[in-house]
């Protein structure tokens, strides 16, 4: 009954000499919600890289919906549109205004109405509060409002998942607070979501699930509570010791 | 066979003239109507002698008068009075006698003097004048107006050699600054969309599942560009238009092989611009587009270049600039771009250091009114704004 939509399998990458992941396995159920927690250069960023190939893993299999996409790289088009990505530096299209940036990939990858997908831009900047920001151009948003635009443009593609690189941490403090507010409401309807993220605290509200990365491996994964108030590592231990009192 | 019709020809006109001249001979035999006849003829022939030489002046001659010259006293029979109105030129009262090449040898006519009191000077310009002939013969009189022209001369002075060769030539240099503008904007804007071509090659990337023909077509496209680029960057554009035009005689047109040159090599540079402008768009966004299942190309087209074309076009603006003055060097195929026209113009008086003064300032005028309506239109844009341009 369980079935998993994706099924990361033994992942290996290397960038050159160094092994960065050192074989994960990650099952990931439909509507679950799970942070991935872990020290810089644990490989947190390189593993969700991996699962949208925008780094090409070294051994291992991304299986999707049952189609192992590490063998069929001609079709990853049909993966990402599926799996859509919100990145730590949030990287809008800059020579596009905020609607342009929603509307720019349905229009040309799912080939869908214009008009139609510029409504549907508009109810989602609605979502995250941007739609009096609709016609701006992207330079003159805030780190916040750049993120929560981005967030809206992975949405506009009707994603199964969506993967979370370090929303926050290129936000100013101040901004951090309406973009977990957004992915709280996000997590909220049903919505695959799997987030790297150093924000503790947000990670053990939301999650269904936590996962700890150290050194290319999952050290430890588990419920938030278990993790959070009883890791059994440890290493947890110790990262969360540092990370929460800092 | 040329020397045949030659010998024919010159035989049909001495017995035409042998005809006419029997013909005038039994006119003169009649009356008073003969009279008037001889004076009809006579300002009819009428000639006029430069001082230079005593060349007879043809009526296009007359026309563009720089020397004093002689109006003859007399023609056969008719004595001829003149009267002359000019600020510039002054007509002398005593009648002098000059020594003329004919047919028959040199033969002595009576003149009158026309000499130049005043040269005009280019401000004033071209002087017309009319001469007034009064011919009589016997009791029978008529007038006669000629009109000449009196040009000015080239001052010995620079600054008098300066203002003369640009007020003279004006047309002359603006026909040369048109083609020299045309060409050098024609020649940026195909130079553009050739390296958009180029641009595509080199930047094309391999990627892991690309099957091995595709590998391999990506790989010759690349080195393709990188050798045209190469090609183009490293040699003289003198050498390439000589080899276009002199080499395989492209186009059978000068001017098109020159676009031609110009285009190419304007390509070559505006490639490495683009480039430039793409390698300067951070890769995030690239990630972000692929991330959402857009295509490479889709990539490029939708959002890497709008963005590299757009951060590049102060560069390609200086592109257009250089051009402005590189074409100079296609006067060696012989377009007369404006310095091919100024060579032109500076061996009409053997007046170079004039000429070369006031193409320079053209030139000039021309870079510095195009780089600054460049900066008005980057403003505009918001683009980053860059100095004058150095040449390539």
């Amino acid at each position: 009954m369980n079935e998993y939509i994706l099924q990361v399998r033994n992942l290996h990458k290397y960038f050159a000499e160094l092994e960065v992941l050192k074989g994960i396995n990650l099952d990931v159920s439909k509507g679950e919600i799970i942070s991935i927690i872990g020290s810089s250069g644990s490989g947190k960023s390189t593993l969700l890289r991996c699962i949208n190939f925008l780094e090409q893993p070294t051994q291992g299999q991304i299986i999707y919906h049952g189609v192992n996409f590490t063998e069929r790289q001609q079709d990853l088009i049909d993966l990402r549109k599926n799996i859509a990505m919100v990145f730590q530096q949030f990287n809008l299209f800059n020579n596009l205004s905020v609607i342009d940036n929603l509307t720019i990939a349905p229009v040309k990858v799912l080939h869908k109405d214009k008009t139609a997908s510029k409504a549907k831009a508009m109810e989602i900047l609605d979502l995250v509060g941007m739609k009096e920001f609709a016609y701006k151009n992207t330079k003159l948003l805030s780190g916040g409002q750049k993120q929560r635009v981005a967030i809206a443009r992975s949405l506009m593609m009707d994603p199964e998942i969506i993967l979370f690189d370090e929303p926050t941490s290129a936000l100013d403090p101040e901004m951090v607070g309406e973009v977990l507010d957004v992915m709280k409401n996000l997590a909220q309807t049903g919505i695959t979501m799997l987030i790297v993220t150093h924000e503790m605290q947000f990670a053990r509200e939301i999650s269904d699930r936590v996962i700890f990365m150290h050194e290319g491996i999952v050290h430890e994964e588990g419920l938030p509570e278990e993790i959070f108030m009883h890791p059994k590592e440890t290493r947890t231990q110790d990262f969360l010791k540092r990370v929460i009192k800092g | 066979m040329s020397r045949l019709v030659k010998g024919i020809l010159t035989f049909v006109v001495a017995f035409a003239i042998i005809f006419a001249l029997q013909q005038n001979e039994s006119v003169l035999a009649s009356d008073i109507e003969t009279d008037s006849q001889e004076i009809i003829e006579a300002y009819d022939n009428i000639r006029f002698y430069s001082s230079y030489n005593y060349q007879t002046l043809t009526e296009d001659r007359l026309n563009q008068l720089i020397v004093d010259f002689y109006v003859p006293a007399t023609y056969g029979d008719v004595t001829i009075t003149w009267s002359l109105t000019s600020d510039f030129l002054t007509l002398s009262d005593n009648i002098e006698t000059i020594s003329v090449q004919s047919t028959s040898g040199l033969v002595d006519i009576s003149v009158y003097h026309v000499s130049i009191v005043k040269v005009p000077t280019i401000l004033q310009g071209d002087q017309v004048f009319e001469l007034v002939g009064y011919f009589q013969y016997q009791d029978v009189s008529a007038t006669s107006s000629y009109f000449g022209t009196l040009v000015p001369t080239i001052p010995d002075t620079f600054y008098g050699g300066v203002l003369y060769t640009f007020i003279r030539y004006i047309k002359l240099f603006l026909e040369g600054a048109a083609l020299t503008l045309g060409i050098s904007l024609v020649g940026t804007v195909i130079g553009f969309f050739l390296a958009l071509l180029i641009v595509s090659g080199k930047t094309l990337t391999i990627s892991d599942f690309d099957t091995s023909f595709v590998r391999a077509m990506k790989q010759v496209l690349q080195k393709i560009s990188s050798f045209y680029i190469v090609l183009f960057r490293g040699t003289p554009m003198i050498v390439q238009a000589s080899f276009f035009w002199y080499g395989l005689g492209l186009f059978g047109d000068a001017l098109l092989c020159g676009l031609f040159v110009v285009s190419l090599n304007t390509a070559a540079y505006i490639a490495e611009i683009i480039r430039g402008g793409i390698n300067s768009i951070e890769s995030g966004q690239t990630e972000a587009s692929k991330s959402l299942g857009m295509t490479r190309f889709q990539t490029m087209r939708y959002i890497i270049l709008p963005q590299a074309i757009k951060n590049s076009m102060p560069a390609i603006g200086n592109e257009f600039v250089i051009n402005i003055k590189d074409t100079a060097v296609l006067s060696v195929i012989g377009i007369f771009e404006l310095f091919n026209q100024t060579r032109k113009i500076a061996g009409m008086h053997y007046r170079q250091l004039e000429a070369y003064f006031v193409v320079a300032i053209i030139y000039l005028v021309l870079t510095y009114t195009v780089t600054s309506l460049l900066k008005r239109v980057e403003k505009r844009m918001d683009l980053p704004v860059k100095e004058l341009p150095s040449s390539n």
